[in-house]
């Protein structure tokens, strides 16, 4: 979005508080959903459910196509179609609804670069998963472990990554390290080596039982193992 | 540690050592965790691949790539990170990944896409180091590989329009500065009183921008608003690297006597 249509729309989020029928679009769940598209909407779904904004999920199999941007998942709320987790980040944001407002400049900049650490490491990995290229597979499982490690070692004991309050990171990190341990496949090494990192279970358990199982939204549990 | 370590880079200008992020992540690193580097600068009659620049030999290994470098450093016990928490160790990985997202784009537009930038000051640099007729080729080609790394990690459609690209990731590269000055705040390095790898990354995309003049600044005007970065990039030019400069100044102070004199 240009800069002019950024704040247009900014404007325009402002001015209307967050409706009853806010619809996500994805697409169909099963055979269609790609993994990476998968993560992404979960993501959405728990970064919204975090800000206790109703949201409805539709799947669709032209999701792509009826999104503006070509993007998925994409939200419709009121008569504005926001794509992608940093727009609707930003969206929800102007409506007046943060999750990170009250983290300090430093824990801000934290807060950004584990999410490009993540999209960078985990996304590889979820296209792995897609397209299966053999080749890659070495670097692709050392990649999801260093991620992994790395996001064990900053959560530690903590409930979130910033202690009590769950922001976008919670969100991200949900959406792809739950998508990772149960999407079913062939190959288990890539929800292996998620699943050598206890506190990143615990995570994902908490985040499904708090924001997804509590509010009657049942889908595919962790298996424990 | 016995077998010299020699590391091919690009050469330096404008006050610094290289002006190639890669290579002078690489050679910030080696001055930090003391790891002995013969450096070699590529010139015209370098015989080797340009492409994989910064290149280390040892005598049994030819390693490519600052990551797998500084990997290799590590395991020859060059550890620039030894007193670094493990908390501290995963936070090194994700701004790194922060700066190759959210930065490098700018940085590689900058150098190689603008073309005011490009064709007055790269491409006569870089050429000047080539041979010929390499050097008509060369520099072309890595301008394209820039313009299309930008378009890739863009992620969006190839229709996408390049102006609102460039609009987009400058925007970033300016959050990422700032994200960077706020994380550093008073203190010298990014973790502490030593450097470590952070600081390396961080020195090595930061320097190059803060010092080449370029006809098109808008992200180095950016970066020199943000004294505390300006002030990291200086004072790590000040104390690892004076002596090697100390050769440029020199025969600048010689060339100002020798023009002041009278015939």
């Amino acid at each position: 979005m240009s800069l002019v249509a950024e704040a247009f729309v900014s404007q325009i989020a402002a001015a209307e508080p967050w409706p009853e029928n806010a619809t996500l679009y994805q697409q169909l769940k099963g055979e269609q959903i790609l993994v990476s598209d998968n993560a992404a909407s979960l993501a959405v779904q728990a970064f919204l459910q975090m800000c206790n904004l109703p949201i409805k999920v539709v799947c669709r199999a032209n999701a792509e196509y009826m999104s503006p941007s070509g993007k998925v998942p994409f939200i419709h709320v009121g008569n504005q179609v926001v794509s992608e987790l940093g727009p609707i980040v930003q969206f929800v944001k102007a409506k007046g609804h943060s999750l990170s407002d009250g983290l300090d400049e430093v824990q801000k900049a934290e807060m950004k670069a584990y999410m490009e650490l993540v999209n960078n490491m985990l996304l590889t990995a979820e296209l792995y998963l897609q397209w299966c290229d053999e080749a890659t597979v070495g670097e692709v499982l050392e990649d999801v472990d260093q991620c992994c490690q790395a996001l064990s070692q900053r959560l530690g004991t903590q409930p979130y990554f910033f202690n009590k309050q769950p922001t976008e990171l919670d969100a991200l990190v949900f959406g792809h390290l739950y998508t990772i341990l149960t999407t079913q496949l062939t190959n288990d090494e890539l929800s292996e080596k998620v699943k050598n990192y206890s506190n990143l279970l615990a995570f994902c358990r908490r985040i499904e039982q708090h924001y997804f199982e509590d509010r009657g939204k049942g889908s595919s549990s962790i298996k424990s193992s | 540690m016995a077998a010299p370590l020699e590391l091919s880079c690009w050469g330096g200008g404008w006050g610094l050592p290289s002006v190639h992020s890669e290579s002078l992540v690489v050679m910030a690193y080696a001055k930090f965790s003391g790891a002995p580097l013969k450096v070699n600068v590529i010139d015209k009659t370098w015989r080797g691949s340009r492409g994989d620049v910064p290149i280390l030999t040892t005598e049994d290994n030819i390693v490519s790539q600052p990551a797998k470098i500084l990997n290799f450093l590590r395991k020859q016990k060059y550890n620039a990170d030894y007193e670094l928490s493990a908390k501290q160790g995963a936070d090194t990985l994700a701004y790194i990944a922060l700066i190759e997202e959210k930065l490098l784009p700018a940085v590689l537009h900058t150098f190689w896409v603008e073309s005011d930038n490009y064709f007055s000051v790269t491409k006569p640099w870089f050429a000047s180091r080539i041979p010929f007729p390499l050097s008509l080729i060369l520099p072309g080609r890595i301008s394209k590989g820039a313009l299309n790394r930008i378009l890739l990690t863009r992620g969006e459609p190839p229709l996408y329009h390049l102006r609102e690209v460039e609009a987009q990731i400058y925007r970033d590269a300016k959050e990422c500065l700032n994200l960077l000055s706020n994380r550093l705040g008073t203190s010298q390095f990014f973790f502490g009183d030593t450097p470590s790898t952070l600081d390396a990354y961080v020195f090595g995309f930061l320097a190059p921008l803060y010092k080449v003049r370029f006809p098109k600044v808008q992200l180095q005007e950016h970066l020199k608003q943000l004294s505390n970065l300006c002030r990291f990039c200086d004072d790590i030019l000040n104390s690892y690297f004076r002596l090697s400069l100390g050769v440029d100044h020199f025969l600048l102070k010689v060339n100002h006597r020798y023009l002041l004199s009278p015939c």
